[in-house]
């Protein structure tokens, strides 16, 4: 597709303009946030407890959104937590991604008895709800970044697999990829060279997508206390912790749960945004 | 038709064998011995020992899994340690408990959702479109886990107006269905609003204005139904996964159902327990698919041509 007419039609669309400003502003503030905190996110300070929140009353250097049951400043954990729930849910969508594709090229241009193996996969992973899985993976293998990642990309490839698989039905019987066979080229090239490149357009949406839902998996689990182990903070396991002080220091709750609903937001603007862009005759 | 039924029949059944092997296998992965993870931590030697010869763990894996299996499909899925009791023992009051819950959360979100998209996608462009898009959303942005949270402080803190945990009357399970049918709604008012949009634009539509048709006529008579098919789909499969467990809900508002009954399980590392919700979740969300093939196949017939 010319790059013009899709600049021209992202500017066009109010969602994806907000999607990728809000999400673009999160995904900086959370990254560089290392650079300007003031506050240790991680070590108690137990005569600063449960500070109400300051705004900016003492500018920048005070407890903005106040400080916890255990003396941390709120801010600071919310920017670290969210850089945690970023990075894991951008590892996460890039590993699933590329399996997905992988698998989905294989079953779609190989057909027969592999794509029958690979369709069948899929349903029994489609057969088993995403969080009931990651949490019965998560209480064997026992809670650390690393398993948290297994389990979010085991829970959601299929998606990838399936979406690849049916365009490459569709690709493979077209000129281009016969004149391939017909020049003699061999299958692992015609999957990269020919295939690979013209079922992009659904894959980046689809991770577009895919990157708001891991967040939210990942949210539940730390929420489970299965994800993302305190003290190291996520946004999960702050709404989990807060819950018990909802009377009296509703805070420690709606400032990490409004983030986590914006960032969410975000990402589904962009990727519907997305899908739109791309394809401007379906309808959302 | 008869030929499609046998075909996704065979298909269930495959997927629930690979299914059980995958669940028969997960507390096999699991670092240390299978049988200390059966039982309480307060195990005799004796009892490891008599696990260990029960999972029969020193004979080769496949035999393990058929000696498993045939327990399972006599309803023994071991016991839990939690418990004390057999796992089968436990499960059904909780199944119930949650099929409240569900019933409640698809009668309040469809009743929200299927107007709303339906209004939405016959009148496009319109504020009443613009306003279920963002009702959508917003919906699909919300964390269970925030929203079970923010309708704590809501309603319950700040409000007074319900309680924030339990069962009993009706008041106990309005927070629970309201926090779980919202991003149901939301689902299900985008997908009833596109089908209602790809089904106006069909050519039969077209021929139906031709004639000279009321346009509230063609949208409910000729319209509607074809545009439902989608949602139909949709709600079986929200069914399937409230009644296999929702986790982070029933956790919040401490609803005694399966989702409870899971976390309850790995929190108190009751394998058997978990084992078995596993396994169980999975036929129930296979089972409802499969009836929901069904039901669509009926309604349309071009579905049993894939």
């Amino acid at each position: 597709m010319d790059k013009k007419v899709l600049l021209k039609r992202m500017k066009g669309n109010p969602f994806f303009v907000i999607g990728a400003i809000l999400a673009l502003v999160i995904l900086i503030v959370c990254f560089c946030s290392p650079l300007f905190i003031r506050f240790n996110p991680i070590v108690n300070s137990t005569a600063e407890k449960l500070h109400s929140p300051e705004g900016l009353k003492n500018g920048l250097s005070g407890h903005i959104f106040g400080t916890d049951q255990l003396g941390r400043d709120v801010l600071s954990r919310l920017l670290i937590g969210g850089r945690f729930s970023l990075l894991i849910a951008f590892i996460v969508v890039i590993l699933q991604t590329l399996i997905g594709t992988i698998l989905g090229i294989i079953a779609g241009y190989i057909g027969g008895i592999v794509d029958s193996v690979i369709m069948r996969l899929c349903d029994v992973f489609l057969a088993i709800p995403n969080l009931i899985l990651a949490i019965a993976i998560m209480s064997v293998l026992g809670s650390s970044p690393k398993n948290l990642v297994i389990v979010l990309v085991v829970s959601g490839w299929v998606s990838y697999c399936k979406v690849t698989r049916n365009s490459v039905r569709v690709v493979k019987n077209q000129d281009f990829v016969h004149a391939s066979q017909v020049m003699g080229a061999g299958k692992m090239h015609i999957m990269m060279t020919q295939i690979f490149p013209n079922v992009t357009t659904n894959l980046i949406i689809l991770a577009s997508q895919e990157i708001g839902n891991t967040i939210l998996i990942e949210a539940a689990l730390s929420f489970l206390s299965l994800g993302i182990q305190p003290p190291t903070p996520s946004w999960g396991n702050m709404i989990s912790t807060g819950r018990t002080y909802l009377m009296v220091r509703p805070w420690l709750v709606l400032v990490p749960g409004i983030a986590l609903m914006l960032t969410v937001l975000a990402f589904n603007f962009l990727g519907d945004g997305l899908r739109d862009v791309f394809d401007p005759k379906r309808v959302s | 038709m008869l030929k499609y039924i046998i075909k996704r029949l065979l298909q269930t059944v495959v997927v629930l064998f690979i299914v059980s092997i995958f669940s028969f296998l997960l507390i096999r992965i699991a670092p240390g011995n299978p049988a200390l993870l059966m039982l309480p931590d307060t195990a005799s030697e004796e009892q490891v020992k008599d696990m260990e010869a029960n999972l029969g763990l020193d004979k080769p894996l496949i035999n393990q899994y058929f000696h498993y299996m045939s327990g399972v499909l006599k309803g023994d899925l071991g016991n839990s340690t939690t418990y004390r009791v057999p796992v089968a023992d436990v499960i059904p009051e909780r199944l119930i408990t949650t099929a409240k819950l569900t019933l409640t959360t698809i009668i309040l979100g469809t009743l929200i959702s299927i107007p709303l998209g339906i209004v939405a996608g016959a009148h496009r462009g319109t504020a009443v479109d613009f306003f279920s898009m963002f009702f959508a959303l917003l919906g699909q942005s919300m964390s269970p886990v925030w929203l079970a949270v923010l309708n704590v402080y809501v309603f319950s803190v700040v409000l007074d107006w319900f309680p924030s945990m339990g069962t009993g009357g009706l008041k106990y399970i309005i927070l629970p269905t309201i926090t779980l049918a919202y991003p149901m709604a939301a689902k299900i008012t985008r997908v009833a609003r596109s089908g209602m949009i790809d089904t106006l634009s069909e050519d039969y539509i077209t021929s139906t204005y031709a004639k000279g048709i009321k346009r509230s006529v063609v949208y409910r008579k000729y319209a509607l139904k074809n545009a439902l098919i989608p949602v139909i789909t949709l709600i079986g499969i929200q069914i399937a996964q409230f009644l296999a467990g929702t986790v982070v809900v029933e956790t919040v508002f401490s609803w005694p159902g399966t989702g409870q009954l899971i976390n309850q399980a790995v929190q108190n590392r009751d394998y058997a327990l978990v084992q078995s919700m596993l396994l169980i979740s999975a036929a129930i969300f296979t089972i409802i698919n499969l009836l929901v093939d069904i039901i669509n196949s009926f309604i349309d017939p071009r579905m049993r041509l894939e």
